[in-house]
């Protein structure tokens, strides 16, 4: 495309955007380009064309011959929209947190040094990094089980599937909500232990509670990378792995789950990261005693009001969320491949 | 036989015997766990007494009363289908333009816009959330429902694409090259042969963008101001200051809504495209 006529082309839109559809025109922006001319004159014969038609069949041949034009028309506004509202925002947090008390405050590396001496601080980050590893194995465990159970022993494979994720697309909270009516003393739970004669356990806001909570709303999650794993795994193998005298569990351990780490690994990322910086389970379920990280930024924001403090800690779990994602990738996690590779 | 195979051997036979027997207990324990809580929830709106008394003394429709007589829970929701359905609407048309893109062009950037409309997912909520106040609200100054729908187009994009993203790819290219050598424009095959064969997609990337806005607390939470509430942060007040047992009928609510539009979801696409990864 050269330069002479390009401007051709914008002069043919312009004129062209005014409601008049002129054919001569519009061959004049690409006059050498046989295929396109026909594509005109089948628009034009058609006759249907009403003047938002006309207009935008006017953008379209204009595009046409501007593939870059065409591609950033089309890929520009999410970008932009991605970078301007999600992207930037994590950089003005950074910015952010090296401020003294409050945005625009001078530039200070006390909300870090603050942050990263304080025992206090220390022990609720290591009390939530346990946490989240216990959550992410017991869910792995369950929901790997429970793929596992559908994939290989089940013909209903769509309505259970089904039954599993539709939890996860109820609200978060009425979620921990359902558990608060289970756990707490007199709730359900211990009304039903009641009846059969035992001892109430009155769990709410004890780290059991939290526990409970998180494995409930993360379960839905992690089955679906482990379920895909498993539907792509060439059920050959397992026989050939029969076939030379394997076991069962022989077999799982050999084939199947090598054969499924892909899986493994993005449901444990999709798991362990948002647990990490979780504040609603902990607040719910746990009380006063078994305070989060996430916790902690709520309060800095919510309670507090001292936000570079806040976006200081946030950046911290951002640090540590991004080593586990490169730690992933680097053992083979799928998180970020074309749409198309897990299906 | 080795020495351990000789150990192994028994759990490898009980597991050769019972294997099925086992996948269904499996199947059954946890779909339970997953399911009483909901059951639970449920029940417990029709409870006389409401939330502190199991099992209750007689059902009643009374709670279901007290809500739709209740103006602040009311009000809740019509607040958050003002920011649920324009933030449907501009997911929708993004999500189908990555996936456009995304499918059909190569251009430098390409795999960044995927990984950017991944990443929402990825990133701690808390952390995304907080991000968003500090610089909506405090560097930008945007009005709240401004602040908010953005927020929410942000976290629903990601799974929005997922769903529609493969619909784009399993569809047949050479349809379009055929409607363009019969003369069409790029748009009129866009319009006339794209749109029709992606759009059960689109629509169930759009009904799942509408539940997750529906739900979405933790963006709302810290980028909406002292505004009126959406109805899980009410919610989430109701729990931490003062539970009434109306809060089970409100979640009867959410699950109906969830239940509707996950259902109409599946029943447009594949099942395993819903909330993958």
């Amino acid at each position: 495309m050269t330069e002479s006529s390009r401007s051709d082309g914008e002069n043919a839109a312009e004129s062209e955007s005014g409601g008049t559809v002129d054919a001569t025109d519009r061959e004049m922006a690409a006059p050498d380009d046989g295929v396109a001319t026909t594509d005109r004159e089948v628009a034009t014969d058609g006759g249907t064309a009403s003047g938002i038609d006309a207009r935008v069949s006017d953008l379209t041949a204009f595009l046409r011959d501007r593939p870059r034009l065409r591609t950033l028309s089309i890929a520009g506004p999410p970008y932009g929209i991605l970078v301007f509202f999600f992207a930037i925002p994590l950089l003005a947090m950074l910015v952010v947190s090296f401020q003294a008390d409050q945005i625009g405050g001078a530039w200070t590396l006390r909300n870090y040094t603050d942050f990263l001496t304080s025992e206090t601080y220390l022990t609720v980050v290591w009390r939530t990094f346990l946490l989240s590893v216990q959550v992410t194995a017991i869910v792995a465990a369950v929901g790997y089980a429970l793929a596992y159970s559908i994939v290989r022993f089940s013909r209903r494979t769509t309505l259970l599937l089904l039954l599993v994720i539709l939890p996860f697309w109820t609200s978060y909270i009425i979620r921990m909500y359902a558990w608060i009516n289970i756990l707490q003393s007199d709730g359900v739970l211990d009304s039903i232990l009641n009846l059969v004669g035992l001892p109430a356990l009155s769990l709410l806001y004890t780290e059991t509670a939290v526990l409970i909570g998180f494995t409930y709303v993360w379960l839905p999650l992690a089955v679906l990378p482990f379920y895909a794993s498993l539907t792509n795994l060439d059920a050959d193998l397992i026989e050939a792995s029969k076939d030379l005298g394997a076991g069962p569990i022989r077999t799982f351990l050999s084939v199947t789950l090598p054969m499924t780490i892909n899986g493994v690994i993005t449901g444990v990322v999709l798991v362990f990261i948002p647990t990490f910086g979780s504040f609603i389970t902990p607040r719910l379920l746990g009380g006063t005693n078994n305070v989060m990280i996430g916790m902690v930024i709520e309060n800095q924001f919510k309670s507090a009001f001292n936000w570079p403090f806040g976006a200081a800690i946030g950046m911290v779990i951002s640090v540590v969320v991004v080593a586990l994602l490169v730690l992933a990738t680097r053992l083979g996690g799928g998180l970020f491949g074309t749409g198309g590779e897990t299906s | 036989m080795s020495a351990i195979d000789r150990v192994t051997a028994p759990f490898e036979r009980f597991t050769q015997t019972h294997a099925s027997r086992m996948a269904s207990a499996v199947i059954v324990a946890v779909l339970a766990f997953l399911w009483l809580p909901i059951g639970v929830l449920v029940f417990m709106s029709f409870a006389d007494g409401g939330v502190l008394s199991f099992p209750p003394d007689q059902l009643t429709l009374r709670w279901y009363r007290v809500f739709l007589s209740n103006d602040a829970a009311l009000d809740a929701i019509v607040t958050t289908l003002t920011i649920s359905i324009p933030a449907t609407g501009i997911t929708v048309a993004l999500a189908t333009m990555i996936a456009y893109a995304v499918d059909r062009y190569v251009f430098p950037g390409r795999s960044w816009l995927q990984l950017l409309a991944t990443l929402p997912i990825i990133v701690p909520l808390v952390v995304t959330g907080i991000a968003m106040v500090l610089f909506f609200n405090g560097t930008l100054g945007l009005p709240d429902y401004v602040s908010v729908v953005i927020a929410h187009v942000i976290r629903t994009i990601p799974f929005a694409t997922l769903v529609i993203l493969p619909t784009f790819m399993s569809f047949d290219r050479g349809l379009e090259e055929a409607s363009k050598d019969l003369g069409a424009d790029e748009f009129e095959t866009f319009r006339q042969v794209t749109l029709p064969n992606v759009f059960p997609g689109v629509v169930a990337g759009g009904l799942l963008a509408f539940t997750l806005s529906f739900n979405e607390f933790v963006y709302t939470y810290f980028v909406k101001g002292s505004g009126d509430p959406t109805l899980p942060v009410y919610i989430w007040n109701q729990i931490r200051y003062n539970v009434t047992p109306e809060v089970n009928v409100i979640s009867v609510v959410f699950l109906a809504v969830a239940v509707s539009m996950v259902l109409a979801a599946v029943s447009l696409t594949r099942v395993d495209l819903i909330a993958r990864r």
